[in-house]
């Protein structure tokens, strides 16, 4: 038999204890913030969305703008797909006029800031590359944040971020090969820097990547002496005398040819210099000449009539006694990237290929040097 | 490496190492030194080696375990 005093303490063991309001989510989805914003909200959405500085999103944006637009046409794509988090505001409708729409103004971006890149062999993998990401957005508009849809999501930020990646890779090379190499290792010290406050500041890891990112191309580009500043394209230099020559001959990126042949060298040394950052050094001399070189190349091959020598920063050097009063001619060249050939072949008849190949006999330069000739 | 409180020591080390390689690339760059390829391109590896070591021992960031 229950009595009352039974069923209370039934009551009172069966009641179950209240459970604590679950803590709100935070939202996973990519939005533009509308309470960090400075121009649309788009770095203060990403810093939210990976939990890191805004500040330094908008920074990598100034950075990439300056390296060929890339970060104007991020930003601008950002603008486009991500939506805001105001819950006033109208949801985002894919309409074919706004895709369009959309799709328009990045192939301008594009055709303005890089003309010379755009209309190039590039314009189909470029058109590929924007039905892939504008099929995964659509891919995570249509799931409403299920689990594929959070796949595609990340999918898509990692294009975004790879391509950003390797947008500033090119660029912190080619800024370094253009002399700014001091700039671009200012930088990668100030991510380590920046390291080093952070891991006071609860960790600050995501700058190794920009770091590495810099540092790579740096030293790369270091290690060959990589330098093209200067002129570019293919250009042959033809003195007529002595008095014709140039101190010296710079180019930045191409075909350096100087022809040698026509100069009546006066007796002793003429000294002749080349330099060119990425590309090829030939020099035509005539048969009877003492010629001497001295090169050094970052990354490439040497021929000088002993063969082709080629490796990774490396210089040969021609020390052989010139007998006095002989017409001498020392070529000092210098390329960062590339081939230098000197020898007494006509480079324009043959063509680079067939030069480059043979394994030509530079006797009669020799013997001059011994007053032979 | 156990992680303390207070800082992240991948964080640290990679900064440390980071700043080393960028004064090295520097003083390159300025002509202060002349690092050969030979040592200069083992330098570049030696440091993402170093840090991906770094990372590796101190574990996953704080909240992330």
């Amino acid at each position: 038999m229950v009595t009352g005093g039974d069923v209370r303490q039934i009551a009172v063991m069966t009641e179950i204890p209240p459970t604590p309001p679950a803590p709100e989510e935070t939202p996973r989805r990519l939005t533009r913030s509308t309470s960090d914003s400075l121009v649309a909200g788009v770095a203060g959405g990403i810093g939210r969305h990976l939990n890191i500085d805004p500040l330094a999103i908008r920074i990598t944006f100034v950075i990439l703008t300056f390296a060929g637009g890339l970060g104007l046409i991020a930003y601008l794509l950002c603008l486009v797909f991500v939506p805001t988090d105001d819950p006033s505001a109208p949801p985002l409708k894919w309409g074919l006029a706004r895709t369009i729409g959309a799709g328009l103004l990045a192939v301008a971006a594009l055709a303005i800031l890089v003309p010379d890149w755009f209309w190039g062999p590039q314009l189909p993998l470029l058109l590929l590359a924007g039905a892939v990401v504008y099929l995964l957005v659509r891919m995570v508009r249509d799931d409403g944040g299920s689990h594929a849809g959070r796949v595609a999501a990340r999918i898509a930020i990692g294009i975004v971020l790879f391509a950003l990646a390797a947008g500033a890779f090119v660029a912190a090379a080619a800024g370094t090969a253009l002399g700014g190499g001091v700039v671009v290792a200012g930088l990668v010290i100030a991510c380590g820097v920046g390291l080093i406050g952070g891991a006071f500041r609860g960790g600050a890891r995501w700058l190794i990547v920009p770091a590495i990112v810099l540092a790579v191309p740096l030293g790369a580009v270091a290690a060959t002496d990589l330098d093209v500043r200067g002129t570019w394209g293919d250009r042959t230099f033809h003195p007529g005398t002595v008095a014709e020559l140039d101190d010296g001959y710079e180019m930045g990126l191409g075909s350096l040819k100087v022809d040698m042949s026509d100069v009546d060298l006066p007796p002793g040394r003429t000294d002749l210099r080349l330099d060119i950052g990425i590309g090829e050094i030939k020099v035509l001399v005539p048969e009877d000449v003492c010629v001497t070189t001295e090169a050094q190349v970052g990354m490439g091959a040497v021929n000088v009539g002993e063969g082709e020598q080629g490796g990774v920063d490396f210089d040969i050097s021609d020390d052989r006694t010139v007998a006095p009063g002989v017409a001498h001619l020392h070529v000092i060249a210098d390329a960062g990237v590339g081939y230098v050939g000197v020898g007494e072949h006509p480079f324009d008849v043959r063509g680079p290929e067939r030069w480059r190949d043979e394994q030509f006999d530079a006797g009669a330069n020799r013997a001059a040097c011994l007053g032979a000739a | 490496m156990t992680p303390r409180p207070g800082y992240d020591p991948a964080s640290l080390f990679s900064g440390v190492i980071v700043i080393v390689l960028g004064g090295l690339l520097l003083l390159d760059q300025a002509d202060v030194l002349e690092v050969q390829a030979e040592y200069l391109l083992p330098a570049v590896l030696a440091a993402l080696g170093g840090i991906l070591l770094v990372c590796g021992l101190a574990g996953p960031p704080r909240g992330r375990s």
